[in-house]
This record gives structure tokens, C-alpha cells and sequence, in this order.
């Protein structure tokens, strides 16, 4: 399946785009630098879910230029903006869900001299109110609907303990207008993720949710959760990891759970 | 002769037009004539034939994850499409914060839900039981290809389907799930109560004591109408000739937590959604149509009956003395001007309950239209 993805892309280097590269960026979740899987009998931490999408992803060149990668599009996970990022495979701790994963983006990009990532999590705002159900994959993914609040769940993901745990919906809220005539809404909650250093080939993006959840009580024997309400106090600290000013939803680069790590 | 070509291609595109409107709306409301109909959104006119699909899938079973709940289960005909419980109960067993709401007259609510004010349409809302995960409803998230798979064997919906979206080349998707099930709830109005009867000219329909109790509820001393008024007995109403749309969200001093206006932490109303502290236990006034049989009341199903609602209204708001939930809730801070205490005598009292009763329409609880068509 690979092989035949990467013919069909060479196709479609020749014959659209005669000067762009097919770049692969694999993700990986850990949790305190070890892997992270929805059932691990060797852990006392389990991932519960992970899922969240990406877009608007560019290289950072040489000469601090962004480089645009356009995605290749799929049909189930990746459109040409927006990829969506699928850790759970429906086994242990991961109760909804399916088999299927993707861990990985792959797009194509006019240069791959770079020093740098940038990409935002989340569904572009003139993508996100649309209706779900017209939508073209993979933002036709009932998983990430999110009906009631008008647009899609950006990221979700969790981790369970022994009895406890924590699990976070990211997206966008105090949205104004009707749903199907959303103005726009006023905390957007999309995470820009930035990774200096980042080299094609060399490196995959690495989601530490011990970093994520750090400020979060996941052994206190009372399992927590975020859904990104403007009220919920427990969105505070995961947010501000994410580098997200939880009182006015903007997005600033700061600290993040996002690091680098071998690509292989 | 092109002249005549042309009068022959006008003939035709009008009949064809003619044609396409017939076969787009075909279904007649039953309404009395003062009422207007709903609004329906242009995108999903209404059809006896999505109606009729709309009426299998509301009781289909098979559109949850257990196969043990459909949208009739919590909308159960006979007690108004309630369900008699304070708080909804999802196919895997979670308690829903809040109570199921009735959908008569639903096609005329301005905003759905208790406390929503983006969402307008049934089309949106009706995947939120189908799909929503916290809490768990019907528990279908992530699983519309068991639906669609459903859809595609099952013999019944193979000639519905087709039949109810003729120009679709393929009507197996989850958008025409929700138009028809859209399409079904529109069709549960409710105008023939003895209100109703009484307002048409039946003087008969209504009892001394009912309407003695009319008269409290519109009255300035109560202040009931000013979000239970209009047709609907809700100040968030629509309908198709509605040119300023009504939209109200009220806090009804239920809750005073910590004397700074909070509501229990599961259900804050709107400040949810909006984050803005004067939402603070905002919820909508649902309509009192066929309250008789709805009961518990609020939107936590936390007062059992109408003679406690009554006293909750008459002390301008609720106190509750001891436990988690203590409070002043008439001290609410953000509590509705129109909720303030008032004085009603034991007579009064009966002839309001009286005038309640009187908004139950036993045809919508008994109509075999809106019944379940599963054998």
C-alpha cells in the first residue's frame, strides 16, 4: 500500500508540480519519553484516545522562509489543508474508536532544505462550521463532530491510570451566530506548533502527554476532563501547555508538548 | 418559429418547475387556520414521503450502539415525547445532566435544546443523541457506516430511501437520516388543546375555574407570559411568517451556590457555551404545552410537580436549606427581573393548575401519525 501511495504520488509530482518533493512526517505519542498505546500490560499508563488534526503545515528554510506543504490527498485522512492524526486503535483503553490508525502526514513541498516545522492543530475556521455531513474526509469523521458547539473537535486524547485518568476535546468555543451562520467565534483554541531544528527524513514529531497533562491530578482517584467550555477550570493548564491564553482562546508559541525525535 | 420554440421551452421549464414544487412540498400541515406553519429550511422541504421514513428511523432501534434505544425512548409519545425522568439515561446507561425535552411543536422553537443559542436547526441537533459521547446518548460515534450499512440492507429503508430522496443517486447517508427524522419531528404539532378550543370561540372548552386561572397566568401580578406567552407558551418561538426571530434565555433563581449566582457545576446553562458570567444559569423557558404530562420540571427535572413549581415562582426563586446545593436561589444575582415573589391565595392557586391542564392536547399524545410504525 506504501509502495502503491508513493507511485501515485511520483505521478502526481511529474505531472502537476514538476519541481515539488513528497515529504513523510511521522508522529509519535509518549508519555514521560516512553511509548504510549492504548493497551500496554507494562504500564501503568495507558493512552485512552488520540486523535487530532492538523493543517496549514510548512517548513521553515534556511533563510526563515516558510515553505507551504501541500498534503496529499487521500480520501480518508488527509484533504489537501487539513490531515487528521489517529493514535487509537479501538484495543484496552481506547473504548471508542477503530483498528484503523494514521501516524503519519505525507505532502509535497517545493524545497526540503529546512531547519524548521510549523503547523497548526485544529480544522481551519473556514472549514470548521461547515456541515459535517457534506464534508469531504476527513472532516466526514462522526468522531470529531462536534454537533452542539457548531464545528470540530480539534484534538482529543487521554491517558487513564489505575482508576483515574484525564481526557481533553479541543475546539472551538463562544462561537457566535446560528449554527450553519457562524460569524466566527471568539475563542478559537487552535495550538500553532512550532519545532525549530526540524529536519525531513530526520526527525518525527514526538506528543509527550505527561508534558500535556502535567498540571492535571491524574492519580487523585477522581478521573478530570476538558471539553474546551469557557467555564471549565480544568482546561486551564492543558491549554496553557498547548500555548493557548485559556480566558481569550488566542494562540501564542510558547511552551508545548511537542518535541523532536528519530524519525525512526 | 424561433419565437415559437422558445414559447414551447417556457412551457415546458414552467411545467417541469410546476412539477418539481409538487413533488418538493407536498405535505399539508394540520393546523387551524390562525396558526402559520413552521419555518423549514429551504435545503429540506417537506415531503410525506421523508415524514413517513422520518417515522421508522425516530423508532428504530438499530440507531444505537445496543441496538436498545431510538429517539423514542426519551421522547416517548403519550407523556408529550418526554420521558417522565428528572434526567435522561444514554443506551449505555450515563445520566444526561439534563431532562429530555418534549418535541411538540418543536418545528416553532426558535433555538433547540435548554441552553443552546447557536443551535436552530432539528437537521443539527438530531446528530447530537445519535453521536454525542459526553454523555453517551445512543453511542453511534464513529459508527455511521454501521448505520449507512443499516440503511443499505435493510429492506424497508431500500424503498423508503429512494422514495424520500428521488434525485439523489445515492440516498443511503446520514444527512437524509437527519432530514427525514427532521422532517417527522416538524410534523408534531399541538393546537387542539381546550385553550385552544376555548380561544377558537368554544366557550364551553374551558372551565370557570381554567379560566379564572387564564387570567392569573396573563396577568402582571404572576408575570407566567413574559417567557411562556405567545402561541407556544415560550418566548423562543418561530414560524414561517415571523419576521423578528424571538429568542430568551432566563435564569429563574432555581440555584444560589456560593451567594454569587452559581448554578451546580454540571449544568450552568448558557455561561457553558457563551463563558460570559451573566449566563450564568440561563436556560430556555420550554414551552408549557401539555405541561400536565411532562413533569419533572427544569431542565434538571428538580421540582416533582406544578404546585412545587408554583411555590418556586410565587418566593421568587428556590431556597435550598441544606446539602451540596444549599442556597437563596431569589438572592441569584442573575436571576430574570420577572421572577419576583408574589402573593396567590389557595383559590388562586387550584384555578392556575386548572388553567395548566387546559393546555394538554390529548390528540398529539394519542395520534396514530406520530405513533411507533414498527410491528
Amino acid at each position: 500500500m506504501r509502495i502503491l501511495l508513493s507511485f501515485l504520488v511520483l505521478i502526481l509530482v511529474a505531472g502537476c508540480e514538476p519541481k515539488g518533493f513528497l515529504i513523510e512526517i511521522p508522529f509519535k505519542v509518549k508519555f514521560e519519553g516512553m511509548d504510549l498505546a492504548c493497551s500496554d500490560t507494562d504500564s501503568t499508563v495507558a493512552l485512552s484516545d488520540l486523535r487530532f488534526f492538523v493543517h496549514d503545515v510548512r517548513l521553515v528554510g534556511q533563510e526563515d522562509q516558510e515553505i507551504p506543504v501541500r498534503l496529499v490527498r487521500d480520501g480518508v485522512w488527509q484533504s489537501r489543508n487539513v490531515a487528521l492524526l489517529d493514535f487509537e486503535d479501538g484495543e484496552g483503553a481506547c473504548m471508542n474508536g477503530s483498528a484503523r490508525t494514521h501516524t503519519m502526514i505525507s505532502g509535497i513541498t517545493s524545497d526540503i532544505d529546512a531547519k524548521g516545522l510549523i503547523f497548526e492543530i485544529g480544522v481551519p475556521e473556514s472549514l470548521n462550521h461547515a456541515d459535517p455531513l457534506l464534508a469531504e474526509p476527513p472532516l466526514n469523521y462522526t468522531d470529531m463532530h462536534w454537533h452542539w458547539a457548531s464545528g470540530y473537535k480539534f484534538f482529543r486524547g487521554g491517558v487513564v491510570t489505575d482508576g483515574d485518568g484525564f481526557w481533553m476535546h479541543l475546539g472551538s468555543s463562544r462561537c457566535q451566530g446560528t449554527i450553519g451562520d457562524i460569524r466566527g467565534c471568539l475563542s478559537a483554541n487552535r495550538p500553532t506548533i512550532r519545532l525549530d531544528g526540524f529536519e525531513p527524513g530526520k526527525h518525527a514529531v514526538v506528543l509527550d502527554l505527561a508534558t500535556l497533562f502535567a498540571a492535571v491530578a491524574l492519580d487523585d482517584g477522581q478521573p478530570t476532563d476538558c471539553s474546551s467550555g469557557p467555564a471549565e477550570t480544568d482546561c486551564e493548564a492543558p491549554f496553557a501547555v498547548l500555548g493557548i491564553d485559556f480566558a481569550s482562546g488566542d494562540s501564542k508559541i510558547t511552551a508545548t508538548p511537542f518535541e523532536l525525535g528519530p524519525a525512526e | 418559429m424561433r419565437r415559437a420554440l422558445l414559447l414551447i421551452a417556457l412551457f415546458a421549464a414552467a411545467g417541469a418547475s410546476l412539477l418539481l414544487l409538487f413533488q418538493a412540498d407536498d405535505y399539508r400541515w394540520n393546523l387551524p387556520g390562525n396558526v402559520p406553519p413552521p419555518a423549514v429550511p429551504p435545503d429540506n422541504p417537506m415531503t410525506r414521503s421523508k415524514v413517513e421514513l422520518g417515522r421508522f428511523l425516530f423508532y428504530d432501534v438499530r440507531l444505537s450502539v445496543n441496538e436498545s434505544m431510538s429517539c423514542a425512548t426519551c421522547h416517548v409519545q403519550s407523556l408529550a415525547f418526554t420521558d417522565g425522568r428528572a434526567r435522561a439515561i444514554g443506551t449505555t446507561g450515563e445520566v444526561h445532566p439534563r431532562g429530555a425535552m418534549s418535541l411538540v411543536n418543536v418545528a416553532y422553537a426558535s433555538r433547540l435544546t435548554w441552553a443552546n443559542n447557536l443551535l436552530d436547526r432539528l437537521e443539527v441537533q438530531a446528530l447530537t443523541p445519535v453521536f454525542g459521547e459526553n454523555p453517551i446518548e445512543m453511542g453511534m460515534a464513529g459508527r455511521e457506516a454501521d448505520i449507512l450499512n443499516l440503511l443499505r440492507t435493510d429492506d424497508r429503508y431500500r424503498e423508503l430511501l429512494p422514495e424520500a430522496f428521488p434525485s439523489d443517486e445515492n440516498p443511503y447517508s446520514m444527512l437524509n437520516v437527519v432530514r427525514a427524522i427532521a422532517s417527522f419531528v416538524r410534523t408534531i404539532v399541538s393546537f387542539d388543546a381546550p385553550y385552544d378550543r376555548f380561544q377558537a370561540g368554544d366557550r364551553a372548552a374551558m372551565t370557570d375555574s381554567q379560566v379564572r386561572g387564564m387570567e392569573l397566568f396573563f396577568s402582571e401580578k404572576l408575570e407566567c407570559f413574559h417567557c411562556h406567552g405567545g402561541f407556544n407558551f415560550t418566548d423562543s418561538s418561530t414560524h414561517s411568517n415571523s419576521v423578528i426571530e424571538s429568542v430568551g434565555f432566563h435564569n429563574t433563581g432555581l440555584y444560589n451556590l456560593d451567594a454569587n449566582g452559581a448554578y451546580p457545576e454540571d449544568n450552568q446553562g448558557l455561561l457553558e457555551l457563551t463563558g460570559e458570567r451573566r449566563d450564568m444559569g440561563r436556560f430556555k423557558a420550554p414551552s408549557l404545552r401539555n405541561i400536565d404530562v411532562t413533569a419533572p420540571y427544569m431542565h434538571d427535572g428538580s421540582i416533582s410537580n406544578l404546585d412545587e413549581v408554583i411555590d418556586h415562582y410565587r418566593n421568587g426563586g428556590r431556597t435550598i436549606v441544606d446539602g451540596p446545593y444549599a442556597g437563596d436561589g431569589s438572592r441569584n444575582p442573575y436571576k430574570s427581573v420577572f421572577v419576583r415573589p408574589f402573593e396567590i391565595t389557595p383559590d388562586e392557586r387550584e384555578d392556575l393548575i386548572a388553567f395548566l391542564h387546559a393546555l394538554t392536547d390529548q390528540s398529539v399524545l394519542h395520534n396514530p401519525e406520530f405513533s411507533n410504525p414498527i410491528d
